[in-house]
């Protein structure tokens, strides 16, 4: 009844569908961010509808079937304790894309990699509105502390949080979280440093409003256009250190079916003749973030050729 | 300009600071427990303890930044009085040792109740001594309260004879008086006044049943642990004590009764039932449940096991009283009847127990032995008569024991600092009557009874060029450190060279070509290797070139050997990072020259008719690669985890490997040194970058 609501909110609201049309042919005009949009649009349907799309599940063993190529039983193949690849590859999609494992028994919706730059989002634009928008000794403290996070190679502070948190779903949420709020402080500040002297801005604070009501009222929906360009880039990042993370031993604990731990379980049977559980996570896991940059890539050349 | 430069110097160091606490920081006030990631699983809380204690782990975090930023052996020094001095020998090792009044270098150790000292002679041989000298005696006010409560002690004490109590209390009540009047005597006056009472003391004591004592520990926590029926017991003690239990601790407890159960089965399987239904209350987490069925099977597994959990506990505490009457009752028909059931459990059991107890003591292994022998040829009258030679004989070694451990405790207790031979300065001290667990590198575990109880790790800090000592392997961290930097350094090194001019030609070639097919190909295909994760591409390479093809080593094996002994390995690392790094390099160095080519300049050269192989060296290249060239600077960041993860991938033995070991073990010192490094490189490279960049654009330079 909801979906029928608002499918007629839509008819009676042709403009919104106009537009939403207009930004859909300026994708549709570049081949590139068609492409892009194929490969990304594959992962999604393919996460959402993953235990449709076969018969095992991502845990199943077949011990009479390990390290098998591919085949009509398994048409990617077994890994080294007779799991399906293609079940474990299809339900690894859905941990990144749709789903956030908590425990066991629960899981929130929306991917473990889209949790992370949600989070980071919030983290950085509260402290980069503080920054840029309170300023003085505040904006100083934030900016030296967002410098010594700068500073830290990517990699290692993702080691040192890992390894002093340990590793699950929620912990990788917290180091993609971590990782990513300086640039996004560092993005919201700038921008607030420029949105601060509009006379909308001036308006307010005459009006007496409180400061936190212009940061995140008057400020912060006028920063939006870069702020969200930039969010979809970090989710690219975002699914590229969650495969690293795994890749390392750091990421989401075994059993669950994770790219980057596939590969490293894998990695191990190659030279002894069986590449497919490598093979598939790492094309799957390549496939998604080329996915995504040519998507971004395509949007962007598109928005930009007639300015 | 300097004004600037020493301003971002001043700045690094900030950052510096403010990284080392952070780093410091998160590592060591993380769960998770190094002393169990180097020991094993199995080890007791107190050998936990020791560890951590001997690794300066147990102090709190300030005074640990400090330790490892300034070092500790000026605290050590002012605690042993003498100047701690580190030098390196031969083979590479560093050691330290104090300098002694007579200047040469010195360390102590502890045998039995000697402190012998070893003294390094000019040409380089050892002397040991004795060196008792040194001993000072602990508070005589604390040590008089102590020693009036163990007077007490021993005069209560059951299991020792009537004659010793009376040889031990004589000498006590003379060290006593002594401690009472000690007032403002020095130490020289006192140790004088002591010798008489103490060396009676001394004689009392057996240095073979202080090892006895040890020996029948550990027996009996052999024999408790490696019967599956004794062990049902030691869960039904368990759960009966007030303890609270974690969900690991129950799961824990279940797989103890898991084999408990099947054991039975054959023999009694009503009680056999009852432990099963306590293991599944407890794999249900259901404790109470668990109880009640253990409270009911107990009773028959004592009696199938002739108590001899109780002999168990009795070794292991010290009981010996009790292990004489386990055994007595063995041999007593109206106790111990020998009964069908009993016979099938009941000689397996005494069997490992008379085996266990053989090398401490072989007269009583041998007599347990005897016995079961006896029962299975069915002669049940000899096999009582060898029980009871048994009983016997603990019951001697028992009052012995006994003895040696009260003289022990009767003596004053004394205090030393000094420095031991692991690089510790240590506080020895004796007449604590406690056991002290010490791992040794490479020894194992001991047991002391007085030793060490106070640790000062010894390092000169990171300010003095000493990162510590790594956990994992014993080893300073630094001389690891160097080689594996060095090795990622040949590495990172050898791409760079590869890829800085093989990516700006191709990506000014992209930019004069912009929207050509050229173009097209250059700028997707290198898009898509800098955002491919590069433990893809470094599988798509290994699968490719080492897999299907078989032209190169898909792995890298250098031993003890540098990486450019083996040039073959080296090809497909070095590949996978030049990939990653091209695209990256290749996009920005087009988009740069894409912009150079649209500026007025250009369009005013052109205008002047200057031929485009002109305008293009003379004039675009030169402001086009400003900015590719400190891009990459600030790229050095993101290359770091490229190399981490290409390192591991390839077994490459360079920094980033060693970094994520450490992290995964928690090797503390290992992760905050290497972590420093990596830092340093990232912020350098970052200070270098602006510094270029000052230099190479005049509007920033004249501003």
């Amino acid at each position: 009844m909801a979906v029928a609501d608002q499918n007629a909110r839509l008819i009676s609201r042709p403009p919104l569908l106009k537009r939403i049309w207009g930004s859909l042919s300026v994708l549709f005009a570049s081949k590139i961010a068609v492409v892009g949009l194929v490969l990304v649009l594959f992962w999604v349907l393919v996460a959402i509808f993953a235990p449709l799309l076969t018969p095992y599940t991502p845990t199943e063993q077949d011990y009479k079937a390990q390290n098998s190529p591919p085949s009509a039983a398994h048409i990617l193949g077994t890994d080294d304790l007779g799991r399906d690849l293609w079940s474990r590859l299809i339900y690894g999609a859905r941990v990144v894309l749709v789903m956030l494992p908590i425990n066991e028994n629960f899981w929130l919706p929306i991917g473990t990699a889209i949790w992370g730059v949600l989070l980071s989002l919030i983290a950085g634009s509260t402290l980069g509105l503080i920054g840029g928008y309170l300023g003085g000794w505040r904006d100083e403290t934030v900016m030296r502390l967002l410098d010594a996070m700068m500073a830290f190679p990517v990699i290692l502070l993702y080691m040192i949080i890992i390894a002093a948190v340990g590793a699950s779903a929620t912990n990788v949420v917290l180091a993609i979280a971590i990782v990513g709020t300086p640039g996004i402080a560092r993005l919201v500040r700038s921008l607030t440093l420029d949105i601060r002297t509009r006379d909308y801005v001036r308006a307010a604070e005459v009006r007496g409003e409180n400061p936190f009501y212009i940061m995140f009222f008057e400020i912060l929906p006028n920063a939006r256009g870069p702020i969200i360009i930039d969010a979809m880039l970090r989710v690219g990042y975002a699914i590229f250190a969650m495969g690293t993370l795994g890749f390392l031993g750091l990421g989401l604990p075994p059993p669950s079916p994770d790219w980057g731990s596939m590969v490293a379980a894998g990695r191990r049977y190659i030279l002894a003749g069986s590449p497919w559980a490598a093979l598939w996570p790492s094309l799957a896991i390549a496939s998604l973030v080329v996915g995504l940059n040519l998507l971004a890539d395509g949007l962007r050349e598109e928005s930009t050729r007639y300015q | 300009m300097a004004k600037f430069i020493l301003r971002r110097l001043i700045l690094m160091l900030l950052t510096m600071f403010i990284v080392s606490v952070a780093v410091f920081a998160i590592t060591t006030a993380a769960p998770g427990n190094v002393a169990r990631n180097v020991l094993g699983i199995q080890i007791t809380p107190e050998q936990e303890a020791s560890f951590l204690a001997q690794n300066g782990l147990d102090k709190p975090l300030v005074e640990r930044y400090i330790s490892w930023l300034l070092g500790t052996d000026w605290r050590a020094s002012a605690q042993v009085g003498l100047t701690v001095r580190q030098i390196t020998t031969e083979d590479g090792f560093t050691e330290w040792w104090a300098v002694a009044e007579d200047g040469l270098l010195t360390r102590w150790e502890l045998v039995g109740e000697d402190l012998i000292s070893r003294k390094l002679q000019p040409d380089g041989s050892l002397i040991e001594q004795k060196d008792n000298e040194r001993w000072q005696i602990k508070d005589a006010q604390s040590e008089f309260t102590r020693l009036q409560a163990n007077k007490v002690e021993v005069q209560n004490d059951p299991q020792l004879n009537e004659a010793d109590r009376q040889a031990i209390l004589k000498p006590l009540d003379q060290i006593l008086d002594i401690l009472q009047n000690a007032g403002n005597k020095d130490q020289a006056t006192l140790l004088a006044e002591l010798t008489g009472p103490e060396s009676a003391l001394r004689e009392l004591r057996d240095e073979d049943a202080a090892r006895q004592k040890q020996d029948f520990e550990n027996a009996g926590s052999e024999l408790a642990s490696k019967n599956p029926l004794l062990q049902a017991i030691v869960v039904s003690h368990r759960l009966n004590s007030a303890e609270e239990f974690k969900q690991s601790d129950m799961q824990f407890m279940a797989g103890q009764l898991s084999r408990a159960a099947v054991k039975l089965r054959p023999v009694d399987p009503a009680t056999a039932d009852q432990i099963q239904k306590a293991y599944d209350s407890l794999k249900a987490n259901d404790d109470e449940s668990a109880r009640a069925a253990l409270e009911i099977a107990t009773p028959t597994l004592v009696h199938l096991t002739g108590n001899l959990g109780a002999l168990a506990d009795g070794l292991q505490n010290g009981d010996y009283i009790l292990a004489t009457k386990v055994l007595n009752d063995l041999s007593d028909p109206a106790i111990t009847p020998f009964d069908e059931a009993q016979m099938t459990v009941l000689p397996d059991i005494l069997q490992s127990a008379g085996g266990a107890l053989q090398e401490s003591n072989s007269e009583l292994g041998d007599a347990m032995i005897q016995a079961v022998a006896s029962l299975e040829a069915g002669q049940l009258e000899e096999a009582r008569n060898s029980l009871t030679d048994a009983a016997e004989v603990i019951s001697a070694v028992g009052q012995v024991i006994s003895r040696t451990d009260a003289a022990g405790r009767s003596l004053v207790g004394r205090s030393f600092w000094g420095i031991d031979l692991q690089n510790h300065a240590v506080r020895w001290e004796t007449g604590t009557g406690k056991d002290v667990w010490v791992f040794i590198q490479g020894t194992g575990w001991k047991a002391y009874s007085g030793g060490p109880v106070e640790y000062i790790p010894l390092q000169k800090g990171l300010l003095r060029g000493d990162p510590g000592v790594s956990l994992r392997t014993g080893r300073p961290v630094a001389d690891l450190l160097y080689i594996r930097l060095r090795n990622s350094l040949v590495l990172a090194g050898l791409a760079f060279v590869i890829v800085m001019p093989l990516a700006l030609v191709l990506g000014v070639l992209a930019g004069l070509n912009e929207g050509k097919t050229s173009d097209r190909l250059l700028s997707i295909g290198g898009m898509m290797f800098s955002v491919t994760p590069e433990f893809a591409t470094g599988i798509f390479l290994i699968l490719i070139f080492a897999f299907w093809l078989d032209l190169v080593p898909g792995a890298t094996v250098f031993g003890e050997k540098a990486p450019w002994s083996r040039p073959d390995m080296l090809i497909l690392p070095v590949m996978t990072l030049t990939l990653i790094e091209l695209g990256y390099v290749l996009r920005i160095t087009r988009a740069s020259m894409v912009e150079v080519m649209k500026a007025p300049y250009i369009r005013t050269a052109f205008l002047k008719g200057l031929p485009y192989r002109r305008i293009v060296l003379k004039h675009a290249i030169r402001n086009a690669l400003m900015a590719p060239i400190t891009i990459i600077m600030l790229h050095v960041n993101w290359l770091l985890g490229g190399i981490v993860v290409v390192e591991v991938i390839f077994g490459y033995p360079g920094l980033g490997s060693y970094l994520l070991e450490s992290a995964l073990f928690k090797d503390y010192n290992a992760i905050v040194a290497g972590s420093m490094v990596l830092v340093m490189v990232a912020v350098s490279t970052q200070l270098l970058a602006d510094i270029i960049y000052t230099f190479i654009n005049p509007r920033i330079r004249y501003s």
